[in-house]
């Protein structure tokens, strides 16, 4: 009795942890960064709206705030992947004084 | 066996649930302490930043829709935004221009007239409450327009924008050498001499330590951070978070950028004189507005 009680409970606990897992499968698509992009990048880049976030291109990843937190894509969505070749997201907002404001592509 | 087998599968399970929610690195709401040094647009920034006071956090929202990614048919609309808020900043344009044109002139006579320029920037501390007076129904009509990411977004560029605002002016940094600092930046520019560079370090130490200003700079934080937690809520409005620091930045800002050009000039050669005159009469014609986008 006591072992059928013991092997239903693990069995419930597997169940857990498999819907936990399921659950929080998106997560595998994102990691948590210490630090996002620099000030000067933030202020200079024009960023790619995607899932309700600013995604930057940044060290060779999409970077995002959420929160207090930055996170990076694991792996690279398609819809961003699409865009970061696109001119206006290779855009760099050059302030310099010989520049009189305008863009410089990179 | 068959116990053995479902220990193994439940480790597994909960191994690899946990390994999908822990996130891999603990963080800090920070960005990148990456100074930019060999980056073109990070040194436009900062010479901007450096050069080109004109209205605190009004200027920083304007520059900030420089680079936000509106869709092309909303464009029409943020164009009319960044053109009214420019409209509200010209009184301060206006005399920047002056202030940088008096600040050339003094350096190309190799001092510059501190009794000439003093007006100027009270006028410029004078000019800010105003300035955000008119600015705010701009800034209200943008947060009307913009959608949530996109506020967040222009709050996130207005932090940037303020966080390079104050590496670029900070006290502590008058005299400093470091790479990308305002004496770096003159170094190379005019290809100072190791002796003069040293020289010019020591004065500016000594000017900054005997002009200590009123301007509080925790204050105009707080400043900007109330803007831009309230800019990212559902409703706002620009008047009810209007600081009274913020509106100083500019002043203090123009008042810093002198106190090094008076300090600079009586240690520059005739010809070093000259081509600083003529890079600061540039400044003086720059305008944010236009833009070659």
């Amino acid at each position: 009795m006591n072992k059928t009680l013991v092997t239903m409970l693990k069995g419930a606990l597997l169940l857990g942890a498999i819907s936990a897992a399921l659950a929080a499968a998106p997560a595998q698509a994102q990691i948590e960064i210490r630090i996002g992009p620099p000030a000067w990048y933030i202020a200079t880049s024009r960023p790619t709206y995607y899932e309700g976030h600013a995604a930057y291109w940044y060290g060779n990843r999409w970077q995002y705030r959420e929160g207090n937190r930055w996170h990076a894509y694991r792996d690279e969505p398609r819809y961003l992947r699409d865009r970061r070749g696109g001119h206006r997201d290779r855009e760099r907002h050059d302030y310099g004084h010989g520049n009189r404001g305008g863009y410089n592509r990179r | 066996m068959r116990q053995l087998t479902l220990n193994g599968l439940f480790l597994l399970a909960a191994l690899g649930s946990s390994a999908c929610v822990a996130p891999a690195v603990a963080t800090r709401p920070e960005t990148a302490d990456d100074d930019g040094a060999q980056d073109q647009a990070a040194m436009g920034l900062r010479d901007h930043h450096r050069h080109q006071h004109r209205a605190g956090v009004l200027q920083f929202t304007a520059m900030s829709l420089d680079t936000l990614a509106t869709e092309d048919a909303r464009q029409p609309q943020v164009e009319r935004i960044h053109g009214d808020l420019h409209a509200c900043m010209a009184p301060t344009s206006g005399l920047h221009r002056r202030l940088l044109t008096a600040i050339a002139d003094g350096v190309a006579a190799g001092a510059v007239d501190a009794q000439r320029i003093q007006p100027i920037i009270e006028d410029l501390n004078a000019a800010g409450a105003a300035i955000q007076a008119c600015g705010a129904d701009a800034l209200n009509r943008l947060h009307a327009m913009l959608s949530p990411v996109e506020r967040e977004d222009l709050t996130d560029k207005v932090r940037a924008h303020w966080e390079v605002w104050r590496q670029v002016n900070a006290e502590e940094q008058a005299g400093a050498r470091g790479p990308g600092g305002r004496l770096a930046v003159l170094t190379q520019e005019l290809g100072l001499a190791p002796g003069q560079v040293d020289r010019i370090s020591a004065a500016l130490q000594l000017a900054r330590a005997g002009r200590g200003g009123t301007f509080d700079r925790e204050k105009a934080s707080v400043d900007v951070q109330r803007f831009t937690e309230a800019f990212v809520r559902a409703s706002f409005d620009a008047r009810a978070v209007a600081g009274v620091e913020s509106t100083r930045l500019a002043g203090h800002g123009a008042a810093r950028m002198s106190v090094f050009y008076e300090t600079v000039t009586p240690l520059l050669t005739p010809s070093q004189q000259a081509a600083l005159a003529g890079q600061l009469r540039n400044r003086a014609d720059h305008n944010p507005a236009v833009s070659s986008n």
